[in-house]
């Protein structure tokens, strides 16, 4: 894909705008009449518990599975787009890597089918696979990794091109404190130069990290806001605490 | 499309199939193994002969008319059909006959004229058990007819068949001529070209349903479709990265038939991989199409009787497809391994050039394309 005078980075438009977003499977409803915008630069956070319609939404968002109804537009253009998925990074729930191959030869065709080639590929991969400590791996079968390696490497993968948007799809699921951290200081950096992340998690404690939260339940938006605003209207101390207030609130809501 | 997005794709493959050294050695040693063993198996097989008669047309023809329907066999297992001598090619050719037994027209003057006409018999040469048994019956026939005639010459009237005397004939039998092949043609010889297609079709399309039923499974081929890379690219470089094993393959098998098994091949290597390649193509779609209909591994393998199995009983390998129940010959004409068999058949036994097998690599095309549309439709499903 050659890159055309029209860059969707220049056109100022919000990063991510989802209008009356719906999704069923068959008769199940999983993401009901969703309405959200997600600004450049932000680290936002969808939260909620598993099945909440947190990674089909991602899914939405990269043009994996298609909206019953309603409209998604990332960088002004509508899924699927090919000039976004050359902007957009996207790291699944698994680990998704070829086992048979290396963590280097992982790399190098994930940033081969991102148009990326020669020294600036070579050099890349370098920096990704010493960013996510794997550089004294990077030759080995990466069916030998541990699960915190292959997910460390999945994002390194998922990064590799120098997307200006990551979608990841609970990249903390299964990893331990330490290295969930770690994970979380090197969202900050990309945030800190200019990629803007939308991330899913089930671990209330990360949304403190986010720039802005959206509080995820049954396929509906149960608030949007930022973590100290999320806290303050519910009144509690803590997301977890925050998150059973707004989801009991909704509850008397629908039934009254 | 993009040429470096398809290599990514294809080069991935082949690392990745390289890699594993165990289907390697199955990839290449099966098919050498089995040819071998199956040439060593084989003897006759059973089938419907037919053979193309010239008679002779000149004055007093009748008499040596009457004599060749009484003296060629009639079974379900031989027929004989007319046609003109300027037929006899084309007869052989097509296929509607195995053999022709051909006399002058003006036979029966020469006989009477003591000008020792010749009666020439010519096979079609390209199946050998069939060629050597056709020979053997015409021979006698027209030996038989020569001592018949003999008699009737000799004035002892009516004669009386079989007639077993050492008459001399009244005319000469020319040494059988083969229109493909001859007689130091073995079984193996008219299989070794079958065996380039079945093993590349089987190989490629359990490579091919496995690498990407993988695929779903450690969800790759999410990341694959969420990239800029196109369905036409996925496609392309799965076709690329499956196509180089198996022309490895089938250049391993030709070699290995000709100089090991001794296979005569007079053919041009050039079309056995063009014949090789469209069935390829076919061969990775219909994997990809049917890997979405398997869960495991263990459900892939349970598709190779259906696709497999069929195939080899019904498109030509060990028996021709004219010799099929008239039921199932309808289900051979849409087989992709009947035209890759017959494509192969004629080009290393007959030396077929590209504009005679010009029908088979149609076939072959079409049946890609139609599988290119399958899979295409089966990985969009699949994913979404």
């Amino acid at each position: 894909m050659s890159t055309t005078s029209q860059d969707p980075e220049t056109v100022q438009t919000p990063m991510v705008e989802i209008q009356q977003l719906v999704k069923n499977f068959g008769k199940l409803n999983v993401i009901n009449h969703l309405d959200m915008t997600i600004n450049r630069g932000e680290t936002f956070g969808l939260i909620g518990p598993n099945g909440s319609g947190k990674t089909t939404l991602i899914r939405m968002l990269v043009g994996l599975i298609k909206p019953t109804s309603g409209d998604i537009r990332i960088m002004g253009e509508h899924v699927p787009s090919r000039k976004v998925a050359l902007k957009t990074g996207y790291m699944t729930q698994l680990s998704a890597l070829y086992l048979d191959l290396t963590a280097r030869e992982n790399m190098r065709f994930f940033a081969r089918i991102y148009s990326l080639h020669g020294k600036e590929q070579a050099a890349r991969i370098e920096e990704m696979l010493e960013r996510v400590e794997l550089a004294d791996r990077a030759d080995d079968i990466v069916g030998t990794f541990s699960g915190g390696m292959r997910q460390r490497l999945s994002l390194a993968t998922a990064l590799v091109h120098r997307p200006t948007l990551a979608l990841l799809d609970e990249p903390t699921v299964g990893v331990d404190p330490e290295l969930r951290r770690s994970f979380w200081d090197y969202f900050h950096q990309l945030n800190q130069e200019g990629v803007t992340i939308i991330v899913s998690t089930h671990h209330l404690d990360e949304a403190a990290r986010c720039t802005r939260l959206g509080l995820m339940r049954a396929g509906e938006l149960l608030a949007l806001d930022t973590p100290q605003e999320v806290l303050r209207q519910s009144g509690k101390q803590d997301m977890e605490e925050a998150f059973l207030y707004f989801a009991s609130h909704e509850r008397k809501e629908v039934t009254a | 499309m993009n040429v470096s997005r398809i290599l990514a794709l294809a080069g991935r493959i082949i690392r990745q199939v390289s890699r594993d050294r165990r289907t390697l050695v199955l990839i290449f040693l099966v098919p050498i193994l089995v040819t071998t063993l199956l040439s060593l198996v084989l003897n006759t097989n059973s089938s419907t002969l037919t053979v193309a008669l010239v008679r002779p047309t000149g004055q007093g023809s009748q008499q040596v008319n009457t004599l060749l329907n009484a003296l060629l066999p009639t079974s379900d297992k031989l027929k004989t059909i007319d046609i003109n001598a300027n037929q006899v090619d084309s007869t052989l050719n097509n296929g509607n006959a195995d053999a022709a037994l051909i006399f002058p027209s003006n036979f029966t003057q020469q006989v009477a004229a003591k000008q020792h006409p010749t009666v020439q018999i010519k096979l079609e040469g390209s199946n050998p058990t069939v060629a050597s048994a056709l020979n053997g019956q015409l021979q006698a026939v027209t030996k038989q007819l020569g001592i018949a005639l003999a008699a009737l010459q000799g004035g002892q009237g009516q004669p009386t068949l079989p007639i077993s005397a050492n008459v001399s004939t009244p005319f000469d039998t020319a040494p059988t001529e083969y229109l493909h092949g001859g007689p130091e043609y073995t079984a193996t010889d008219s299989l070794a070209p079958v065996f380039i297609g079945v093993f590349s079709f089987l190989f490629i399309l359990l490579l091919t349903a496995i690498a990407f039923l993988r695929e779903r499974a450690q969800g790759t081929i999410e990341r694959v479709m969420v990239s800029p890379l196109t369905r036409a690219e996925l496609v392309l470089g799965y076709v690329c990265g499956f196509t180089i094993f198996a022309l490895i393959q089938s250049l391993l098998i030709l070699l290995f038939v000709v100089f090991a098994l001794r296979i005569h091949y007079s053919g041009n290597l050039a079309l056995v991989f063009l014949v090789t390649i469209l069935l390829t193509i076919g061969s990775v779609n219909l994997g990809i199409f049917l890997s979405g209909f398997a869960q495991n591994e263990f459900q892939v393998i349970q598709f190779i009787p259906l696709v497999l199995g069929l195939q080899i009983f019904l498109s030509g390998v060990f028996w021709p497809i004219a010799q099929l129940p008239g039921a199932l010959r309808p289900i051979a004409y849409l087989l992709p391994l009947t035209y890759a068999n017959e494509g192969l058949r004629n080009v290393m036994l007959k030396n077929a050039d590209i504009g005679a097998i010009g029908n088979d690599l149609l076939a072959l095309l079409v049946f890609a394309v139609l599988m290119i549309a399958l899979s295409t439709l089966t990985t969009r499903r699949r994913i979404a």
